[in-house]
């Protein structure tokens, strides 16, 4: 008999637990799938669809060692990056545009598509985890917002 | 279905014939079909402007349609030597417009161009003209790097840079593709991502899009036929 609450409070918590993490799934669904339409867009160009690069002129995305710096990449992606750089032990010397256009949101979509696809994860990255990091760059390239 | 239930006499001449018929057809078909892919259209046709010269040859009159040819040019390659029409002698080549710091549609164009280049490689019969359409920053150096970094090592690949008027003009009057400055566009410069077929008489014969993968397996369809081409007698 007193059974009965503890297994409803059981099927309850199963209920919620499920439900909350398909809350995340979709929501990484969701920035994946918005994600492929920015990276098509605006990195396959380049990068290619598969994210192999192009010979030496561009580098890999796909299984890149540079994705462990991930503050890195989002800021690169919209302030652009000059100079060498180091790919998977190979050097890449071309400019990369900044994408001045992306929104927060984007960049932190085309972001979650990038790592899941090709970084080894299965998390969204949030576009309020993005906001700071992109803001902190800002504020290295052109100093703090003078009113 | 139910004449042949009701008189199942007849259904054996009545079906024959049905069937027979739809062979006629479909023979007809593949004759038709035959006949226009063996006769006309094998050939790739001579795109451009033409016009018709009346000349006279061995006291008779002769109208002869004269066909847009590429002009001959100068420009320097990424090995810094000179490259003039002269160069193409006898040969097929793909010409395309480009820039190296273009960050739209040029990189597709160049992995696409990159396939024909290895279907073709070796071909002494063949080769492949980027014209840069800013030659202000696409120096000889830099072609060169670029065309390294895209692992193109050998002259079937000619990237050409040189005076950008004399680049236009030949890109816009003779190649029929569009090039120009634009400041609003990403790179600055607004441009066809065609690709451009030129036969060894310097004929335009085809002209694709360099930026899709279809557009490129027809040309290098168009390339094969091209090569297999008897070559035309002199006039």
């Amino acid at each position: 008999m007193n059974k009965f609450p503890s297994l409803v409070a059981g099927f309850l918590a199963c209920v919620c637990f499920v439900s909350c993490q398909s809350e995340e799934e979709i929501k990484r669904e969701r920035y994946i799938t918005e994600g492929i339409l920015v990276y098509k867009s605006n990195c396959a160009n380049c990068h290619q669809t598969k994210g192999e690069g192009l010979a030496a002129l561009y580098p890999p995305i796909a299984n890149s060692d540079y994705l462990v710096n991930k503050n890195k990449v989002i800021c690169l992606i919209r302030y652009g990056q000059q100079g060498k750089i180091m790919v998977n032990g190979k050097q890449y010397n071309r400019p990369m545009p900044a994408h001045p256009q992306l929104s927060d949101l984007e960049i932190a979509e085309v972001v979650t598509y990038i790592y899941n696809q090709w970084g080894n994860e299965k998390k969204v990255t949030d576009v309020k985890s993005v906001a700071p990091v992109l803001e902190q760059c800002r504020i290295k390239l052109n100093g703090p917002l003078t009113n | 279905m139910l004449k042949r239930k009701l008189i199942p006499v007849l259904s054996r001449p009545a079906s024959f014939w049905v069937k027979s018929k739809q062979w006629f057809v479909l023979s007809g078909f593949l004759a038709l079909l035959w006949a226009c892919g063996g006769a006309g259209s094998d050939r790739l046709p001579i795109l451009g402007q033409r016009e018709a010269v009346t000349k006279t040859v061995d006291g008779k009159e002769v109208t002869d349609s004269v066909y847009q040819t590429i002009p001959d040019f100068a420009f320097v390659s990424q090995y810094g030597d000179t490259v003039t029409a002269k160069t193409l002698d006898n040969k097929i080549y793909v010409a395309d417009f480009f820039f190296t710091s273009c960050p739209t549609i040029c990189p597709k164009m160049k992995v696409q161009l990159k396939r024909v280049y290895e279907k073709f490689k070796g071909n002494p019969n063949v080769m492949l003209l980027s014209h840069t359409i800013d030659p202000a920053h696409d120096s000889v150096a830099v072609l060169h790097e670029f065309a390294q970094n895209l692992g193109v090592t050998d002259r079937q690949w000619l990237f050409v840079t040189g005076d950008r008027d004399k680049i236009y003009d030949l890109g816009q009057k003779s190649y029929m593709v569009t090039a120009q400055a634009d400041s609003t566009a990403p790179g600055g410069v607004i441009h066809s991502g065609a690709f451009i077929l030129v036969d060894k008489d310097k004929h335009i014969r085809g002209i694709y899009d360099g930026t899709t993968e279809e557009g490129v397996d027809k040309l290098m369809t168009d390339m094969d036929k091209l090569l297999a081409e008897p070559v035309a007698p002199k006039s």
